[in-house]
């Protein structure tokens, strides 16, 4: 029996506060329904006291009797999934209310959510781990379908339900096979298990493939991507900003925590050819494909897959590097694509339908602000600079080219090329097409502005400052990398 | 602080003031185009005080700025001018309160909107003329591209989306590249001096001990790859195909910044990192490069000759001017360098005059087909004494600054490569052809459209954005002497 010490508690008293905050948003859902209006900022104060949480207790690092390190990576990860929660929060009680779905138990579930992704990333046992993709998964099956009075919201939610238990059995699967050559459910000792033999047995590699495999689903990696655009596109907008980055967060830092134990680089030559296929394959399809679309959400959930397959590069680099450039690429995608969709939930005029880009030409001219904040975040999406993506993508792409992998940076920028065409394609229908003789109307809710502007404002900001988030990923990777 | 920070006040300070532009109300349009002329004019003096403050007879880099930025990486905020960069940053600087005086009535949708895009343009090329660190230089070269594409794409003619959309596309194409090259670089130096460095005097030492054997091996890859970015750029044969596109479609304040400013992005680009990074391969390519150039001269001239359109004609003349740039840079003597060096302003200036001249009329005519004119020095006498100076500039008439550019490029490049000089001679007097005949079909023919007859003279506006390209191309061509002496020393040291 574990009996959790005092620092056991502190280390998590981040994922206490979210826990309470989101018992209290069902409180005060049942009991006093009048004070809706309240149902965000509380879910916002709780994210704010959640980080000050994070920064005000010390790290550990190795705690719960070894179920969970809360390190620098994990601090690293949950500021980013707390941001992901405050700015999701932030715009969805306007968006929320528009669509008459302005409940406690979204925000509720939002947060519960956030602490499977959090303790997900801190996870370093197959347990864990698996208990925090499945807080995190549940809630958002049901978060995808919270627009009940929409076949393509409900759709969204069943399809990732489906697709989501799929992922679930292969992880689970996956360790128990992983569980039975090592003997341990400790990722570390998998592990040393790996190192021991000097090789991948072939349980070993069907259990390592099926985890990857798993994970890849959360990440909509090729070939596991096919759920994403439907998804993306019949989710809550909010859902779909909070889905595109905070279950990739996630389950890239827990596959950088499987993998770095057990050095794949050296030990399996099949390792770099089957990753590397993934990640190449990911950016290639999700690029192309994201060219012929019509809807935007479909057209983000297409460059989400490619983006991941950005990421995979530096999960495959591995190391110091490839472990910085993974955490720096999350930020930088988080950021991005909260704008992205902030401003998609904000020139939309109904759920139900599909976000046509070419119902926003002439929006560049009439809603500036917007316009520009998304033009900020796409370009920098393509991975131009001074902008934050092309920071995500540079440290990448060093990491690749150090360690020898120029062929994947080659591949890498070349899809970049491919992903600039329609990126900038949503530009030109914004600002080079005429507004439509009978322009769409579109709410013009503040706070969702805000969220737009202050995402793109670190686009901005960090894309010309990157000091800061780039020595926080070098130190926190430190603590991951042995 | 005017001091120490005087070349970043000059690279930064049109980001600036595009923010300041970003913040004001759109209306009155005015406002913006008053500021943006401001603000451009301040630019150029403190450019004119950076050209006072360079001492010409030191060869290496002057007025230095460096401050950390990603020190871990060993990236650094790192600027500087030498001779050859000092005359670029000047011409850019000249160009822009020109572009905005050109556009002064042509644009009159989104005018803030088109400020601040030209404004972040100017901070990009300028950054990219000075920066001394390959990842800055990098972000300046980028920050180019999406204010061009804006400026094609929104204030461009019919064609514009595909116009900006293909200039968008090939740029990149090189420029990613040549992200990994840098990236290359940088690895490489780690790893025979154990520092991290992008800055471009670092790399600069490292770079040429990277094995060259053969087209496969890393050094000649690495030149291809920037090469590739710059060749684009320049625009060399075969990569030129976006550049009559975007140069035609463009609003003429674009083409006059395409033609004048960025395409030598391209050929300075090539004198600045390709021959000093790779220097073996640049032995090893040049061959290759002169044969370009030479196609491009002959092509652009020949395709030229048989345009109805005469921004189009102007165009292709840019391709056929900037291969004689190339073979210049190529055949690498201090003659030909420099030479290649002061046709870069040439080509600015007689080219820049060019497009304006034809967006003078286009605004009165909305037409720029060779045929729609015709007998129109009579009605005209200002604007057809203006165009014909322009004219004979273009084509190297002795006296003007043409002239003395082609003459050092082609005297420098006879000993190096005598059959290259005989065809780009002929070059020559194939420009002189196109150019002079459709002089001669739109200003001497006889007077057959009607409409041309109430065609009105250049206005004081127009004259204004002339004059400083006019004077500045009877200047060259007179005294060249001011403008070669200040990038001698820096080519000698260049060339090594």
């Amino acid at each position: 029996m574990l009996i959790p010490s005092p620092t056991d508690l502190t280390s998590i008293a981040p994922e206490i506060v979210l826990a309470v905050a989101a018992g209290v948003l069902l409180l005060v859902e049942a009991f006093l329904p009048g004070l809706r209006r309240l149902l965000a900022p509380i879910t916002i104060a709780a994210s704010l006291i959640a980080a000050w949480a994070r920064f005000h207790f010390p790290l550990p690092g190795v705690v719960w009797g070894g179920l969970l390190s809360i390190d620098r990576v994990a601090a690293f990860v949950d500021l980013y999934i707390l941001a992901a929660v405050l700015l999701t929060a932030w715009m969805s009680g306007a968006f929320l209310r528009r669509n008459d779905v302005d409940r406690g138990e979204f925000y509720s579930l939002l947060l519960l959510a956030a602490i499977g992704a959090m303790v997900m990333a801190a996870s370093v046992d197959a347990l864990t781990l698996f208990l925090g993709l499945e807080l995190l998964s549940i809630p958002l099956y049901v978060l995808n379908g919270f627009l009940r009075g929409h076949a393509i919201s409900i759709e969204a939610g069943l399809k990732y339900f489906v697709v989501g238990a799929f992922a679930s059995a292969f992880v689970v699967y996956g360790f128990a096979l992983m569980y039975g050559m090592a003997g341990s459910t400790r990722l570390e000792a998998m592990g040393q298990t790996v190192v021991d033999a000097g090789g991948l047995s072939p349980l070993m590699a069907i259990g390592l493939a099926m985890v990857v495999g798993g994970l890849g689903f959360k990440l909509a990696l090729f070939p596991f991507h096919a759920w994403a655009p439907d998804v993306y596109q019949g989710g809550p907008t909010p859902v779909t900003a909070f889905l595109s980055v905070v279950p990739k967060g996630a389950a890239l830092v827990a596959l950088l925590r499987v993998v770095d134990g057990l050095d794949l680089l050296r030990l399996s030559p099949h390792w770099v050819t089957a990753a590397g296929i993934i990640a190449v394959a990911s950016m290639t399809l999700g690029n192309i494909v994201a060219i012929v679309q019509r809807d935007i959400k479909r057209m983000l959930a297409y460059s989400g897959i490619a983006h991941m397959g950005y990421a995979m590069v530096a999960i495959i680099v591995a190391g110091i590097d490839g472990g910085a450039a993974v955490l720096v690429y999350l930020a930088a995608y988080t950021l991005m694509n909260v704008g992205a969709f902030a401003v998609v939930a904000l020139l939309s005029e109904r759920e139900d339908e599909p976000h046509l880009i070419s119902e926003l030409a002439g929006q560049g001219w009439t809603r500036p602000i917007a316009a520009f904040a998304l033009t900020l975040c796409l370009v920098s999406l393509a991975g131009v600079p001074p902008l934050i993506g092309f920071t995500g993508k540079f440290v990448v792409f060093r990491a690749a080219v150090n360690h020898g992998f120029v062929w994947l940076a080659v591949l890498g920028v070349l899809n970049s090329l491919i992903s600039a065409f329609y990126y900038l394609r949503v530009v030109y229908v914004m600002y080079m097409q005429p507004l439509p003789r009978r322009a769409p109307v579109f709410p013009s809710e503040r706070s969702v502005a805000a969220v737009a502007v202050v995402a793109a404002l670190g686009v901005v900001l960090l894309g010309v400052f990157p000091m800061p988030i780039l020595e926080a990923a070098h130190r926190a990777i430190l603590d991951l990398v042995r | 602080m005017l001091d120490t920070s005087l070349l970043s006040l000059v690279t930064l300070l049109p980001a600036a003031g595009a923010l300041v532009l970003a913040v004001l109300p759109a209306r009155p349009a005015a406002l913006h185009r008053w500021l943006a002329l401001g603000l451009s004019l301040v630019v150029f003096i403190l450019s004119l005080a950076v050209w006072f403050r360079f001492d010409p007879d030191v060869p290496s880099f002057q007025l230095q700025e460096q401050l950390s930025w990603i020190p871990q990486y060993g990236i650094s905020y790192h600027i500087g001018v030498d001779g050859i960069s000092l005359l670029l940053v000047m011409l850019t600087t000249l160009l822009i309160p020109v572009v905005i005086l050109a556009s002064w009535s042509s644009i009159d949708a989104h005018v803030k909107g088109f400020h601040i895009s030209l404004l972040l343009l100017t901070t990009g090329m300028i950054g990219a003329f000075v920066a001394l660190d390959l990842f800055l230089f990098y972000v300046f070269w980028e920050l180019m591209l999406i204010p061009m594409y804006f400026i094609i794409g929104v204030w461009g003619g019919p064609r514009r989306i595909y116009a900006a959309v293909k200039f968008v596309l090939f740029t990149m194409v090189g420029s990613l590249l040549m992200l990994v090259a840098i990236l290359y670089l940088a690895w490489y130096h780690q790893l025979s001096t154990g520092a991290w460095s992008y800055d471009y005097l670092a790399l600069a030492t490292t770079a040429p001990r990277i094995a060259l054997a053969g087209l496969w091996s890393p050094q000649a890859l690495l030149f291809l790859a920037f090469g590739l970015a710059f060749a684009i750029k320049v625009p060399m044969f075969p990569f030129h195909t976006w550049l009559p596109d975007a140069h035609v479609e463009a609003p003429t304040g674009g083409s006059i910044i395409l033609a004048g400013v960025l395409l030598k992005l391209g050929t300075y680009g090539f004198l600045r990192f390709n021959r000093t990074l790779f220097p073996a391969a640049w032995d090893f390519f040049v061959p290759l490069i002169v044969v370009l150039a030479v196609i491009g001269i002959l092509y652009g001239a020949l395709v030229a000759m048989v345009q109805p359109d005469i921004k189009k004609l102007v165009a292709y003349s840019s391709v056929s001017h900037l291969g004689y740039v190339m073979l210049g840079l190529a055949a690498g003597t201090v003659a030909s360098t420099q030479g290649a060096i002061l046709q870069m302003v040439n080509h600015g200036l007689s080219t820049g005059a060019l497009f304006l001249l034809v967006g003078v009329v286009y605004e009165r005519r909305h037409t720029r087909m060779i045929a729609d004119y015709g007998g129109i020095a009579g009605i005209v006498p200002a604007y057809t004494g203006i165009f014909l100076l322009v004219t004979l500039s273009s084509i190297g008439l002795p006296g003007l600054n043409g002239f003395v550019g082609e003459f050092l490029i082609l005297a420098g490049s006879w000993k190096v490569f005598p059959v290259a000089v005989v065809f780009a001679g002929l070059g020559i007097i194939v420009g002189a052809v196109y150019m002079l005949w459709m002089f001669q079909r739109v200003f001497w023919n006889p007077l057959v459209h009607d409409e041309n007859r109430t065609l009105t003279d250049v206005n004081p506006r127009e004259l204004l954005a002339l004059a400083p390209l006019v004077v500045l191309i009877v200047w060259i061509g007179v005294h060249p002497t001011t403008f070669l002496s200040p990038m001698e020393a820096a080519v000698r040291s260049l060339l090594g």
